[in-house]
């Protein structure tokens, strides 16, 4: 009777190992703390290499003809225009611009997708690390269509590094504001390795390669980000204020009092011929 | 020898009935997916994105808005609809839910997350008290609570209060208006449907100046059924046509040139270009 009882509690054991097993399919203790706000390091602006100022020093190995296209958008941003860079009329960052987290970053870890939640142009980024394959159909977009694996490189039991590949993407895009561009084949292939440092776990990696048709070698860059916990998420609206206007090809600003101006010195005002009465 | 493996079997039962914040590793285990409703996939809206213009309690001030705002959008304008310039929608009408919605649960935060126009959340159920000092929002700051309405130790329930908002807001493309001191305070009720796991509520209340009693609706969305759902990027930038001069708006043609919204509507002021 009482070995009866003891295969029957055994049995009973199992049953609810196996259920509490499943019921808690996600060990956060499987993965790094990624937790809180990541933000980019003090005194570091929105430029991709961090090591390096914006502009020219950033010395993006760019083919010679898209030096020369960075060259006259760096002109033009002299002159008082927008250049190459296509944001200033919301246009989002896009991959890889996105990891220079012009705003904080939230980082969600779930066991089949990471997310990246920037707040800024709704800038969502889902990792996708359930194994699944490329898509066939999936329409070009700016962030990309990224997917990831988790690597346990020491064999602690415990994943440090989150290995991404993002494809799919859509442009124009730019690596920062000083207009640096990505070929608009928008070929680009973007691998990263996320992990915290080994002695700060306040900070986190990204080691971002960009391979591009723009490029002559796959450009490579070390992203650090600071944690702040207990932080406060504040919304960034792009189109909230934003003074920039695009019309017929030109870009054109609003004047603290509503009225269109020029960006440029000796800009012309925009073609009006779909208007049949001049204002007085 | 039979009493022994009888009571250490007994033991190890005794040990998995025993609270998981008992166990040695419960650390390890810290969200127990299993007490939270299942609000994985993508979740779409059902019917349009419209909250019941033809019966909303406006005051007499806000109805004379309203129909004003009806009045110049049927002119060809936007009315006072002021999502055209990639505004976000704002709170409720987030939960219109304009493209497909990913709702992530995590312990402390639930995600609400919407590829749309600034539409994502963070409802926020760490136990957290409202803040002093926090900059208001289209989305506001939004305090959850999970609620296991039977008693079966598992959530079916969660409340939600949305308070710290910001303008200009309207319920829907309709125009019908918030109170400009962003004063509202939204009530909700996210819930699986009893019959349906695929089918999620969302009951929202509102309570702002402009009404004269709380205004309630209750959203539906539907769970796709694929397991791997395509999120679509919306950007409502990318390719808008829709310029704000001063208080007017234009609209920018498929060959770039300015237009007019309105029959005879005038152009914009030019005089910050220098004339030759």
């Amino acid at each position: 009777m009482l070995y009866r009882n003891a295969i029957g509690a055994i049995w009973l054991a199992l049953v609810l190992v196996g259920s509490i097993t499943g019921a808690r399919a996600f060990d956060e203790s499987k993965y790094p703390d990624f937790n809180g706000q990541w933000k980019r390091p003090a005194g570091i602006a929105n430029q991709f290499d961090i090591s390096k100022p914006q502009g020219r020093a950033q010395q993006v190995p760019l083919t010679p003809e898209y030096q020369a296209i960075f060259e006259a958008g760096l002109a033009d941003q002299k002159a008082g225009g927008q250049g190459n860079d296509p944001t200033y009329i919301c246009i989002p960052d896009g991959m890889p611009r996105v990891m220079n987290v012009i705003f904080p970053m939230e980082i969600v870890i779930t066991p089949k997708t990471t997310y990246m939640m920037i707040e800024y142009l709704t800038q969502l980024r889902r990792i996708y690390t359930d194994g699944r394959d490329w898509p066939k159909d999936f329409e070009p977009s700016f962030t990309g269509y990224s997917i990831g694996k988790w690597t346990d490189a020491d064999a602690s039991g415990r994943y440090q590094t989150l290995e991404v590949e993002t494809r799919l993407l859509k442009g124009p895009r730019t690596y920062d504001p000083s207009g640096a561009p990505l070929h608009p084949d928008n070929e680009s292939v973007v691998t990263e390795r996320i992990y915290l440092d080994k002695s700060d776990p306040n900070v986190l990696h990204d080691d971002i390669t960009t391979v591009d048709h723009a490029l002559t070698r796959p450009w490579t860059v070390n992203k650090r980000y600071v944690r702040v916990n207990n932080p406060i998420w504040f919304e960034a609206s792009c189109a909230e204020g934003n003074p920039h206007l695009r019309i017929d090809g030109q870009n054109y600003m609003l004047s603290a009092d509503g009225h269109l101006m020029p960006a440029k010195k000796g800009q012309m005002p925009p073609d009006l011929r779909y208007f049949n009465q001049p204002r007085n | 020898m039979t009493c022994r493996s009888s009571i250490g079997a007994i033991a190890l039962l005794a040990a998995l009935l025993l609270p998981s914040f008992l166990l040695p590793d419960a650390g390890a285990l810290a969200f127990d997916q299993s007490k939270y409703p299942d609000l994985k996939g993508q979740w779409e809206r059902i019917g349009s994105p419209r909250w019941d213009d033809d019966h909303a309690p406006l005051t007499a001030e806000y109805q004379a808005i309203y129909q004003a705002n009806l009045k110049d959008m049927k002119a060809g304008g936007q009315g006072i609809d002021p999502t055209y310039t990639c505004l976000s929608p704002g709170m409720p009408r987030i939960m219109n839910v304009y493209d497909p919605m990913e709702i992530v649960v995590t312990p402390a935060t639930t995600h609400i997350l919407i590829q749309h126009n600034h539409d994502m959340r963070r409802i926020f159920t760490d136990g957290r008290d409202w803040p002093s000092d926090e900059e208001p929002s289209f989305a506001g700051y939004s305090i959850g609570k999970w609620i296991d309405s039977k008693g079966t130790g598992r959530f079916d329930l969660l409340e939600v209060e949305t308070r710290n908002l910001k303008g200009p807001r309207v319920y829907d493309a309709s125009g019908l208006p918030f109170h400009k001191d962003n004063k509202t305070v939204i009530n909700e009720r996210i819930y699986l449907d009893q019959a349906d796991p695929n089918l999620l509520h969302d009951d929202i209340t509102v309570m702002d100046h402009a009404l004269t009693r709380p205004f309630a609706a209750n959203k539906k969305y539907s769970r796709s059924k694929d397991p791997q759902p395509v999120w679509l990027e919306a950007q409502c930038s990318d390719g808008n046509h829709h310029v704000q001069i001063g208080k007017e708006n234009y609209y920018v043609g498929e060959d770039g040139y300015l237009m007019p919204v309105k029959k005879d509507q005038a152009p914009p002021d030019l005089k910050y270009f220098n004339k030759k």
